[in-house]
C-alpha cells in the first residue's frame, strides 16, 4: 500500500523533470535549425518559477482557475497509469483506452477555462484545439485497437512484458511497422507543433487558448506542456519500442521519439484547420487501417 | 533636456531583503525568484516607431536574445517587459497605457529610441507624446536614433542586472503615485479618460497603496467614471442596427 502511494507521488515528478528537459531539447533544436545558440540548460525551470512568482494575477473567475487545474491534473493522472522502469503505479488497473480518455481531460479543462476569459482569440483557439483533437484521436484509437489486438491486451504492463520477452525482434515497431509509422505521425499531430500548430498560431490568433493566461495560469500551462511531451512519448515507447528495460534506455527512447517530429517541425509553416483534418484523416488513418488489417490476418 | 542627468528615469531603491537575518528560507526563496525573474523575460514589443526594425536582428541568429532567456510573447498577460520602440503618438499612447495596465506585475517598461526619452526629432510635433516616463514608470531607456541591436542587448542585460539586484521595482511606482501618472494622462486625453483596469482597486488589493495613489486627478476620474458594462451582443439582420454598444467605452 505504502509503496503505491510513494509511486503515485514520484511518477508525476519524474515525468515533469523529464518533460522539462524535453522542452529544453525542443527549444534547442529550434535554435540550432535557426543557427542560434538557444536557451541555457535550466531555462524551462526559470520560466516556470518566474511565472509562479508573479506578484499580481489576472484571474477571470473560478472556471478559469479550475480549467488550469484540470489541464494539469489530467496529465498527472495519466502519469500514474504509465509504467516506467521500476514503477508501475496504477497501470495494472488502467489500459490504453483509459489513457486515451484521461489525456482528453486537459483539452476539455482548457476549453472551460478559456470560455470564461471571454476573449474571441481564445475561443477561436479552443475551437481549433478541439478540432485538432478530433483529427488525431480517431487514428489514435485505430492504432490502439490494432496494437491491443496484436498483444491480446490493452494493459500496458502486459504489452511491455510481451515486447521485452524477445528483445528488439518482438518490439511493436518490428512486428507492426505500419502501425508504428501511423503512430509516429499521430504523435506528431498530438504534440501540436508546426505544421499542426493551428490552435497556438501566435501571429494569427495570439496563442489562442493562452491569450488571457498570465502569471500562475500560464505557469500551469508550461507545466502541462512538460507533462504532455512526456505522456505522448511514453505511450509511444510503451506501445512500439518495448517500454523501458532500464532508465538509461527508457530516457534515450523517450527523447528520440520527441526529437524526430521536433527536427521536422521548425522548418514548416502552418496548415489551415481543414488541412489538418484532411492530412491526419488521410495518411495515419490509411496506414493505421492497413496495419490493423495486417495484424488481423 | 539639455544634459544627460535631466533625462527622467524613475529610480527605486533596492528593496530590503525580506526577513532580514531571521528567516533563512525566505531569503533563499527571494534570491531564487529574483534570479529566475532576471533570467526569464518575456517581452511584448509594442512596435510604435522606426526603432522596431532593430529588434528582429536582436532576436534572430545574429544576436539571439533567447540565450539570455528573453523571448517574444504576443499578449500583455504573458509579458514581463513592455518594449516601446520609438515615437509615441497621442493615439498610440492610449493603447500603450491599456496594454501596460493589463500586464501582471512585476513588469518592466523599456523605452527604445530617443523619441521615447524626450521626443527626439518629433519634438515639435503636436501629436506626439514627448516623455514616456510622464505616463508610466520607465525602467530603462535605450537611446539612439535608432539604437543598434548591440545597444538593445546591452540595455536588456543591464535591466537583467537591475532585476537581479532588486533595483527595478518601478511597477510599484505606478500604484503608489497613480495620481501623478493619471494627471499627465488626463492632460493629454481630456478629463474623461478612463481605462478598463481598476488601478486603485489593485493598489489596495496588493498592498501597494501610497499617499499619492489618490489625489485631485483620481477624484476627477471618479467623477467622470462610467462603469464598464459587458459587451451587448446582438445578431442583426438586414436593416436592423447591428454590432456592439458599450456605454462605458469612452475611448
Ligand atoms: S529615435 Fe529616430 S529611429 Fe527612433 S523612433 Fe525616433 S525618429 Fe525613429
Amino acid at each position: 500500500m505504502m509503496h503505491i502511494l510513494i509511486e503515485l507521488a514520484v511518477m508525476p515528478l519524474v515525468a515533469f523533470t523529464i518533460g522539462m528537459f524535453m522542452v529544453l531539447m525542443m527549444r534547442k533544436i529550434a535554435a540550432k535549425i535557426q543557427r542560434r545558440v538557444g536557451p541555457p540548460l535550466l531555462q524551462p525551470l526559470y520560466d516556470i518559477v518566474k511565472l509562479y512568482a508573479k506578484k499580481t494575477q489576472s484571474s477571470h473567475g473560478l472556471l478559469h482557475d479550475i480549467g488550469i487545474v484540470m489541464a494539469v491534473g489530467g496529465y498527472i493522472a495519466a502519469e500514474t497509469m504509465l509504467p516506467v522502469p521500476g514503477m508501475n503505479g496504477i497501470a495494472d488497473k488502467a489500459g490504453l483506452l483509459t489513457l486515451a480518455y484521461v489525456t482528453m481531460i486537459p483539452s476539455l479543462g482548457l476549453a472551460l477555462g478559456v470560455g470564461q476569459c471571454a476573449n474571441p482569440n481564445g475561443s477561436i483557439g479552443i475551437a481549433r484545439a478541439l478540432t485538432a483533437m478530433l483529427a488525431y484521436d480517431i487514428p489514435f484509437v485505430v492504432i490502439i485497437f490494432g496494437a491491443s489486438w496484436f498483444y491480446g491486451s490493452n494493459n500496458l504492463i502486459e504489452v511491455i512484458a510481451a515486447q521485452q520477452a524477445g528483445g528488439i525482434a518482438s518490439w511493436g515497431v518490428t512486428k507492426m511497422p505500419l502501425l508504428a509509422i501511423a503512430g509516429l505521425f499521430t504523435l506528431y499531430a498530438m504534440l501540436g507543433k508546426q505544421p499542426f500548430e493551428i490552435y497556438v498560431a501566435p501571429a494569427e490568433i495570439a496563442t489562442g487558448p493562452m491569450v488571457e493566461m498570465g502569471g500562475k495560469h500560464l505557469g500551469g500551462l508550461f507545466v502541462m506542456q512538460c507533462f504532455q511531451l512526456f505522456t505522448a512519448s511514453a505511450v509511444y515507447v510503451s506501445m512500439f519500442l518495448g517500454g523501458g528495460e532500464n532508465w538509461l534506455f527508457f530516457i534515450l527512447k523517450l527523447f528520440a521519439v520527441v526529437a524526430i517530429p521536433m527536427s521536422m517541425a521548425f522548418v514548416f509553416p502552418r496548415y489551415r484547420t481543414e488541412d489538418v483534418l484532411a492530412v491526419v484523416w488521410r495518411w495515419p488513418m490509411v496506414l493505421g487501417l492497413a496495419g490493423v488489417w495486417l495484424v488481423m490476418h | 533636456m539639455s544634459t544627460l542627468q535631466s533625462i527622467p528615469v524613475v529610480a527605486t531603491k533596492a528593496e530590503k531583503p525580506s526577513g532580514g537575518t531571521g528567516n533563512l528560507l525566505a531569503n533563499v526563496f527571494d534570491e531564487l525568484t529574483a534570479f529566475c525573474r532576471s533570467r526569464s523575460l518575456f517581452m511584448l514589443h509594442y512596435c510604435t516607431g522606426c526603432g522596431a526594425i532593430e529588434l528582429p536582428p536582436a532576436m534572430t541568429s545574429r544576436f539571439d536574445m533567447e540565450r539570455l532567456g528573453i523571448q517574444p510573447m504576443v499578449t500583455p498577460r504573458q509579458a514581463d517587459i513592455l518594449l516601446v520602440t520609438g515615437y509615441v503618438s497621442t493615439k498610440t499612447l492610449k493603447r500603450i497605457i491599456l496594454t501596460y495596465e493589463q500586464m501582471n506585475s512585476p513588469k518592466y517598461v523599456i523605452g527604445i529610441c530617443s523619441c521615447t526619452v524626450n521626443g527626439g526629432m518629433y519634438w515639435q510635433s503636436y501629436a506626439t507624446a514627448k516623455v514616456l516616463a510622464d505616463y508610466m514608470p520607465v525602467d530603462m531607456y535605450i537611446a539612439g536614433c535608432m539604437p543598434r541591436p548591440e545597444a538593445v542587448i546591452s540595455g536588456l542585460r543591464e535591466l537583467m542586472a537591475n532585476i537581479r539586484a532588486g533595483r527595478s521595482d518601478n511597477w510599484r511606482d505606478y500604484y503608489r503615485r497613480y495620481d501623478h501618472y493619471l494627471g499627465n494622462q488626463q492632460r493629454l486625453f481630456g478629463e474623461n479618460w478612463q481605462t478598463p483596469t481598476d488601478v486603485i482597486g489593485e493598489a489596495r488589493h496588493y498592498g501597494q497603496f501610497g499617499p499619492e495613489t489618490l489625489g485631485e486627478h483620481t477624484a476627477l476620474l471618479e467623477r467622470h467614471q462610467t462603469p464598464l458594462l459587458p459587451f451587448e451582443m446582438r445578431l442583426g439582420l438586414g436593416g436592423e442596427k447591428t454590432g456592439v454598444e458599450n456605454k462605458g467605452d469612452k475611448r
